[in-house]
């Protein structure tokens, strides 16, 4: 399920001739102002609320309470951001948002398609019931173990770093599990005998042909460990507060600037960009990771 | 083999990744170098709450130390900070070097008021008569060390819209409006004939919603929520109880604006004449201000600040600058404490914020009893003066551990409820004793 | 409980390695044949040590926590027993909690799918910029929980909000979403819904586009129209899928905390003043870190996690059942090769419903 990759059915391709039959029965017809009102209302639906923050956020505040709110951005945007950067360490949370992201999807990507090749492809004594327990701990919810992970994060004296934030997301079952999934249809046993039989050994079997074959699960695994741990917000608020990441900056700004709405929502609009670039560079790729069923059935 | 001692060489490299970064993240805090000269570069973290007006004094004090940056992080009321500092505390990192805690929430941090460090040994014992002397009694625990300096105390006025009063037919004269809620006698039951002359005048409420009157009705108490002798002293408190009758009856009856606290629609129920009178510790003057400025009014708008509080005189809040033995600069963070509590400091803060001076050097200073931006905005109020004369009889009350506990998640509900209508007097009552019974006398 | 749901790995026997001669290079041999024993194990290693410090240990420990009195500043004070768990057991608060999370989930899941199905439906078509709008459906999902929260509070604030001035300049009555139980959950199910359905979406959509098109095809030379077809053709196949959604969302719904937790930020009590839309979780951080109290919250802790466990075994058990009566279902009413089609998808369905609670993880808010 969730790695088997569903292919989307072949676009249709306009220019590809088509057989003739299939026009008469409006299967692939070119649907009409209906569908594309709907999927107008849609993308205003999906976007609104983000312009409105831009407009709010680019405004005095007094306008957050005016009845019919200003249709277009006014021009304080660039002093309100100046508010953000004075209330909180906006690039520092950035920065430490990146890098807990970029350590975390690494980690994960790197041990998840370990594990995962392990389990898809080496025979080994107890695969099968560690496996089992691998997809059990799914099902054991991090979060509820915040108390004692706090305490030993206290204990350890790593509150305040940010390794206390990554450490525990280093790797997971849902990423081992995943890669397992995908690893098991695309490698072919045979690919891996011959590579054997050449004398290679276990590590560099898989470095020449189990990460090859990986990629397309590791990038969409990448993504989205990229995402979870860029929006994660309880366990950073408990453990860095006073080094934030973007999330918890960005909670940190609302209970600052309580009077002042607007500079709560140009941050809320700045620390929207980041991602709002990356979907614009990758979104196509998310798109189709998603689609792909990758996370999902 | 020497793909299997590669398999190894991996699992060393990852292994030592992952202490690398354990060991980065450890000293991440900064340096812990053994406090150096005084003039090593050093940057001071300060974490405050509500409005208490430092801005300038930072950067004053930057300006005279130039090793010296401060790093400020505010925090909108201090029940947040509450949360804010008790998270840290336990993580046992994360304090900054200067921690305000606000006189509500002094007993919790007097739990473990060993974390926190003994300022007479850093020089407070030379400055210890600055402040008035159940400031300091309050910042000393049971073991005699002194572990704040007092920044402000909270003594209330009233303050009220002139427009609003105008429109109703009452007086506008901070002096008579003083005499019309009773002046020096002036009782709950005075303002709430008044607000009800009001609101049959206009058909609006008189005051934001019922949780800061409350909060005054309990704090002009001998004994609050608290008995000095440490036990509870809510259940069957006679005089609590009939207070929150009168304060019930008078919500119910439409005087309530039903406003969120702290939020109050932006501020912009402070500009539109949703409510007129409004409960002000000389802190909550920076508040209204703030609040009326970013709603878009002004002094234009006709706030001012009467010499009066019905029930006698009351406290509310003021805090306390204290130094968490988590910093790595005690010394340098007691002077900054000390200079942010010195006289000057306390009157130039009060001319922001309205803070009163919990100092009593500051108390009678020209920069406090004159004209400033506070006072311009109020009308040309001299609310330094009004705040020292409303100090006048204010005693410091016993606060218990889980006093802001009882003020915001046992009554604080109760209030809503009456506030919204949901319920009434006695009934929030009773919904309160049983939120104490289940929060506090059994937790 | 796991274990049944887990498919026979294809199990491929790599050959075993090839013998040497044993006289020949016999350090080197053992050295291999150490490698092909011990690396799966090592491979496997870094989950499972991991797994073991920051799932099983915290998990074992909150459990003797939550057997004793323990404040957060002061630390333990005293074993207690089970004295925490039947406090909370009888405490209103924790039941008042779960409602909230039930509730708030039951007003998220919903139109959610609902939504879902249509946007999916609609993007299913033959449209022009295929690209452009399935990402224009993502667009919510790279705001963050926490800017969702932080757009929409102000949105929803009771008095002078933007939704509620709207409201009122058609002279309709406000909506108290900030003070009262139903209008909260509904305000936070919104957060949830803006950010979530657009993603759903795409996976149903992935789900209709894998129906062969030739099946459509014989069925509109049936004359079924296109309504039809959705009902009785495409709605039966993507079941799977939507069953999928649903329990990602349960995992994730029962785990919600950023919503609530800076919903209202100037209240006292977190979740609301009569905590009206204090989620589980929410009610756990207020337990610990404001309440001083992490006996307690250790004790609400493994209760919301038996609960979890719980839902995801009925979760299965249902999705199995629904998943195997549809594949009857379909044997009856579709065509050969729907079928079959189908009868895979209920295979992979039933396969991978508790990995689903994984991809939950990533709903994790």
């Amino acid at each position: 399920m969730t790695a088997t990759i569903t292919r989307p059915r072949a676009e249709a391709d306009p220019a590809a001739p088509q057989p003739k039959s299939r026009k008469p029965l409006g299967i692939d017809r070119r649907p009409g102002f209906l569908t594309y009102g709907l999927l107008i209302a849609f993308f205003i639906g999906g976007t609104y609320p983000l312009y409105w923050s831009f407009v709010a956020g680019s405004s005095p505040s007094s306008v957050l309470t005016d009845t019919w709110p200003p249709l277009l951005p006014g021009g304080l945007f660039w002093q309100n951001v100046g508010a953000v950067m004075d209330t909180v360490p906006f690039w520092m949370s950035l920065l430490n948002s990146v890098v807990v992201s970029a350590i975390i999807t690494v980690s994960v990507v790197f041990f998840s398609t370990l594990a995962g090749y392990s389990f898809a492809k080496l025979k080994f004594r107890g695969r099968e019931g560690l496996l089992v327990f691998v997809v059990a701990t799914l099902a054991v919810p991090t979060q509820l173990g915040i108390i004692p992970l706090f305490m030993v994060m206290k204990q350890f004296g790593w509150t305040g770093s940010l390794g206390a934030v990554v450490v525990p997301t280093l790797v997971t079952a849902f990423g081992v599990f995943f890669m397992r999934q995908y690893l098991v249809d695309v490698i072919p046993e045979e690919l891996i005998e011959a590579a054997r039989v050449d004398g290679a050994s276990m590590i560099a079997t898989f470095w020449h042909v189990g990460i090859p074959a990986a990629r397309p699960a590791m990038a969409i695994l990448g993504l989205f460990t990229f995402m979870t741990a860029w929006t994660d917000y309880l366990w950073p608020l408990l453990v860095v507060p006073q080094n934030p990441t973007l999330q918890v900056a960005l909670s940190q700004l609302q209970s600052a600037k309580y009077v002042d709405y607007s500079i709560v929502l140009a941050g809320a609009v700045l620390a929207t960009i980041p991602l709002l670039v990356l979907f614009v560079l990758a979104g196509r790729q998310l798109v189709s990771g998603i689609m792909a069923g990758a996370v999902k059935g | 083999m020497k793909f299997s001692r590669r398999t190894k060489g991996l699992a060393a490299v990852a292994s030592a990744a992952a202490f690398a970064l354990l060991a980065t993240g450890c000293s991440g805090g900064g340096s812990s170098t053994a406090a150096g000269s005084s003039t090593d570069p050093i940057t001071l973290t300060v974490t405050t709450f509500n409005t208490m007006g430092y801005d300038d004094l930072y950067k004053q004090y930057e300006a005279a130390h130039p090793n010296i940056t401060i790093k400020a992080t505010n925090i909108d009321t201090g029940d947040n900070a509450k949360t804010d500092w008790q998270t840290k505390q336990a993580a046992g990192a994360g304090l900054p070097d200067v921690q305000a805690v606000e006189e509500g929430w002094l007993s919790a941090v007097m739990q473990v008021s060993d974390q926190f460090n003994d300022l007479s040994q850093y020089g407070a014992n030379d400055i210890k008569d600055r402040w008035v002397d159940w400031k300091l009694k309050q910042a000393t625990d049971s073991n005699g060390r002194i572990i704040g300096y007092g920044s402000d105390i909270g003594p209330e006025g009233l303050c009220y819209n002139s427009a609003a009063f105008a429109a109703a037919g009452l007086p506008t004269d901070r002096d008579a409006v003083a005499t019309l809620f009773g002046g020096d006698n002036a009782t709950w039951d005075d303002y709430f004939a008044v607000g009800q002359k009001y609101h049959a005048a206009t058909g609006k409420a008189f005051y934001d919603q019922s949780g800061f009157l409350w909060n005054a009705m309990v704090n002009q108490q001998k004994e609050g929520y608290y008995k000095t002798d440490g036990s509870l002293n809510v259940d069957g408190n006679a005089d609590l109880k009939a207070l929150w009758g009168k304060l019930s009856t008078a919500t119910t009856s439409g005087l309530s604006a039903n406003q969120t606290a702290w939020d109050w629609g932006k501020g912009k129920a402070f500009t539109d004449g949703t409510f007129s009178t409004f409960v002000c510790p000389g802190w909550m003057l920076g508040v209204v201000k703030g609040q009326v400025t970013s709603a878009g009014g002004s002094a234009a708008t006709g706030w001012d600040f009467a010499n009066v509080f019905p029930g006698g005189a009351a406290n509310w809040g003021g805090s306390f600058l204290t130094v968490p033995t988590q910093s790595k600069h005690p010394q340098e963070a007691a002077d900054l404490a000390a200079f942010l509590t010195s006289a000057d400091s306390e009157a130039a803060a009060f001319g922001v914020a309205g803070t009163f001076p919990s100092v009593t050097a500051a108390q009678t200073s020209p920069a406090v009893t004159g004209t400033n931006d506070l006072s311009t905005f109020f009308n040309n109020a001299p609310v330094g003066q009004i705040l020292a004369d409303r100090s006048k009889g204010v005693v410091a009350q016993y606060k218990g551990p889980d006093d802001s506990v009882i003020q915001s998640q046992v009554f604080g509900p109760s209030i809503q409820e009456i506030d919204s209508g949901k319920a009434d007097g006695p009934t929030a009552w009773n919904n309160a004793i049983t939120l104490l019974n289940q929060l506090v006398v059994n937790k | 409980m796991t274990a049944t749901l887990t498919p026979p790995p294809a199990t491929t026997t790599p050959p075993p390695p090839r013998r040497a001669p044993k006289d020949k290079q016999p350090f080197r041999h053992r050295l291999s044949r150490f490698d092909v024993k011990a690396s799966p194990y090592i491979y496997i290693a870094p989950f499972f040590i991991l797994f073991g410090l920051v799932g099983l240990f915290p998990l074992g420990y909150t459990f003797v926590v939550s057997l004793n009195k323990w404040n957060l500043l002061t630390g333990p004070a005293g074993f207690i027993g089970l004295d925490n768990y039947v406090a909370e057991l009888n405490d209103p608060f924790f039941w008042n909690s779960l409602f909230n999370t039930v509730s708030i989930f039951l007003l998220s899941a919903i139109p959610q799918l609902v939504g879902a199905v249509l946007i999916a439906a609609v993007l299913d078509q033959n449209i022009r910029a295929k690209t452009f709008w399935r990402m224009s459906v993502l667009i919510p999902y790279v705001v963050t929980p926490v800017a969702v929260t932080l757009i929409f509070s102000s949105a929803f604030d009771e008095k002078y909000g933007l939704i509620n001035n709207l409201l009122a300049s058609f002279h309709l009555d406000p909506v108290m979403w900030k003070t009262e139980t139903f209008p909260s959950h509904v305000a936070i199910a919104t957060m949830v819904n803006w950010r979530w359905t657009g993603y759903n979406a795409l996976i149903l959509l992935a789900a209709m586009q894998a129906v062969p098109r030739d099946i459509y095809e014989s069925a509109a030379l049936d004359g079924a129209g296109a309504v039809r077809r959705f009902f009785s053709m495409t709605l039966p196949s993507i079941r799977p899928t939507m069953i999928f959604v649903i329990i990602t969302a349960t995992v994730g719904g029962l785990q919600i905390f950023t919503e609530p937790k800076l919903f209202n930020p100037t209240t006292a009590t977190p979740g609301g003043p009569q905590r009206q839309y204090q989620t589980t979780v929410l009610y756990l951080w207020d337990l610990a870190f404001n309440r001083q109290n992490f006996g307690k919250a250790s004790a609400v802790a493994w209760l919301l996690f038996l609960i979890i466990v719980l839902f995801g075994v009925l979760n299965f058990l249902v999705s199995r059942r629904i998943a195997s009566t549809e594949a009857r279902v379909s044997k009856r009413r579709m065509t050969k090769l729907l079928n079959d089609h189908n009868q895979q998808k209920t295979d992979r369905a039933a396969q991978g419903s508790l990995a689903v609670i994984a991809a939950a993880e990533e709903k994790r808010s």
